[in-house]
């Protein structure tokens, strides 16, 4: 069990806060509090003790999606204010802004959202969805699907072996590997498919479809904290909006 | 006798099928007993156990006539999943028979518990019973997916035992296992026989049918041909016409009798046969 202060919290606390950041960082238009964001994101991924995870995964996803949107706008961007020039581009002020503004909202919300699946296990995530009045059956299926994705890749080893056996070629070049692709994957999805109807029948064993509330060993803890930081943060984000709205009309 | 699973000229087609899978069939199986259905394959065994548990008609559609019972109630007015707790059902393939959404063999025997909606502190209770019940208490922490298959299937039986069904429909349950892994769910299954359950088991291997069934019910073409004790069925000249194995023991009397040594009875268990011979002997006069 998670004893980490942070990671003890509800899973609906850690969503409002990832919703939170959401709202403040479109809410303000300040690359710079986008950015401070960002850094206080990692202070409390320090906190959680998942820092390097969370920084690693944010280097993978979403810097180079970044560097891109960066680009785009500080090279298409139309404005007057021409800082300089590259090839047929012109740089102006207005792009290097609206590009680092953007740059910095995507980082904010995506890596709030990253940092929101690192510190939350799925299965307490899908119970406090439960917990909200979602289906059994929709829980089913997300939580299924994380289970059977190894299962599956195990199984792919075991065609992908069968298919070597009978001579079909799986390593190489591209070329090879693609003409693989075929003989291993149609096993995969067809075996796939026939195996619902026995998951549907162990289910059913199982009594799944019983007409009665379900009980759960797996409970989830709603402490005041939690019910005090959902209302901060819900407080904060409909604060800043209304701010942000009042300004705008003013 | 007092039948808890009775079913009354029973045919049944599949939705896809051309052919009745079961034709004109009419069993009583009686409470508490072991009762193992045999046949060849495509005898409609599979179908029988689907029948009894109820997934025809309510998950198999297809054309069903007569009528089944179960404790006198008309298995296709009752609920699919309330049906559970009633009748619980293991069926051939270990390795689908898992819920999926489980990270501990603890949390997956508890699955059926929670769809019940039982109490979590009776839960919690029932399924440590069960785990030592089974011999799996060892296993408690592991992911499902990483069991071999004999440990999957005794994980499958734990997760329908715990719902305490008073009759088991189990179907080939050794079919995929080593004969250590037949042997622990056939440990198993006598627990359950001396616990009171009904039991309806598919099986090939006739020597453990001679070891722990009740009674017999041989299958061919959709058709129940024999259903008594085992023993008699065994023993029934028409046995031998629909091309089924028998226990060894039984094989190797036949083949004496057929050469011509008179026996007293026909063994069916391989600890018979010393009896039987000895008596054969002093039947002959010999010392």
């Amino acid at each position: 069990m998670a004893t980490n202060a942070i990671r003890a919290l509800h899973p609906m606390t850690k969503f409002t806060f990832a919703l939170f950041v959401t709202a403040a960082v479109i809410a303000v238009p300040s690359y710079l509090f986008a950015y401070a964001m960002f850094a206080a994101l990692l202070v409390i991924a320090a906190a959680a003790g998942v820092l390097r995870e969370f920084f690693a995964f944010v280097l993978k996803t979403l810097v180079v999606l970044l560097i891109i949107v960066f680009l785009m706008q500080l090279l298409f961007y139309p404005g007057d204010d021409i800082i300089g020039g590259w090839w047929v581009f012109t740089l102006t002020q207005e792009g290097l802004a609206y590009g680092l503004l953007l740059t910095s909202r995507i980082l904010a919300i995506g890596s709030a959202f990253i940092l929101f699946f690192r510190i939350t296990e799925v299965k307490d995530f899908v119970k406090a969805l439960e917990n909200m009045g979602l289906p059994p059956a929709g829980a089913y299926v997300v939580l299924s699907t994380l289970q059977i994705i190894p299962e599956m890749r195990r199984q792919s080893n075991v065609i992908m072996d069968a298919q070597k056996t009978r001579g079909v070629e799986t390593e190489g070049s591209v070329l090879v590997r693609a003409k693989a692709f075929l003989p291993t994957l149609t096993p995969l999805i067809l075996s796939a498919i026939a195996s619902t109807e026995e998951r549907a029948i162990t289910l059913e064993s199982r009594a799944f479809s019983a007409p009665v509330n379900k009980t759960s060993l797996h409970t989830l803890e709603r402490r005041p904290i939690d019910t005090g930081l959902i209302a901060l943060f819900t407080i904060g984000a409909v604060a800043l909006i209304v701010w942000r709205v009042a300004v705008w009309i003013l | 006798m007092d039948p808890v699973i009775q079913l009354k000229n029973v045919s049944y087609r599949y939705p896809v099928g051309d052919e009745q899978v079961l034709k004109n069939v009419s069993l009583d199986i009686g409470r508490g007993k072991l009762v193992t259905i045999v046949g060849n394959n495509s005898a409609g065994k599979t179908t029988l156990c689907n029948l009894i548990r109820g997934f025809i008609p309510h998950f198999y559609k297809g054309d069903l006539e007569g009528s089944v019972l179960v404790d006198g109630e008309e298995i296709a007015d009752a609920q699919l999943g309330q049906l559970a707790e009633k009748i619980g059902y293991v069926f051939q393939n270990p390795f689908i028979q898992i819920s999926g959404v489980k990270e501990t063999v603890f949390d997956e025997v508890a699955f059926g518990l929670e769809n019940l909606g039982v109490p979590v502190d009776d839960i919690r209770r029932r399924v440590e019973d069960v785990l030592q019940l089974v011999k799996i208490d060892n296993l408690r922490n592991k992911n499902p997916f990483e069991l071999s298959g004999g440990q999957r299937q005794r994980v499958a039986l734990a997760s329908i035992i715990v719902m305490d069904p008073d009759i088991l429909v189990i179907d080939e349950p050794s079919s995929q296992l080593d004969p250590v892994g037949t042997e622990q769910v056939f440990d198993i299954i006598r627990l359950m026989k001396e616990r009171g359950k009904t039991i309806v088991l598919v099986e090939h291997k006739m020597d453990l049918i001679a070891e722990y069934a009740d009674e017999l019910i041989v299958l061919a073409d959709g058709e129940v041909k024999l259903h008594g004790p085992v023993r008699e069925v065994f023993a029934d000249p028409s046995y031998m016409a629909l091309g089924i194995q028998y226990p060894h023991a039984a094989a190797l009397a036949l083949d004496l009798q057929e050469k011509g040594m008179e026996l007293p009875f026909l063994p069916i268990r391989d600890e018979e046969v010393a009896e039987c011979l000895a008596r054969a002997r002093r039947k002959e006069g010999r010392p």
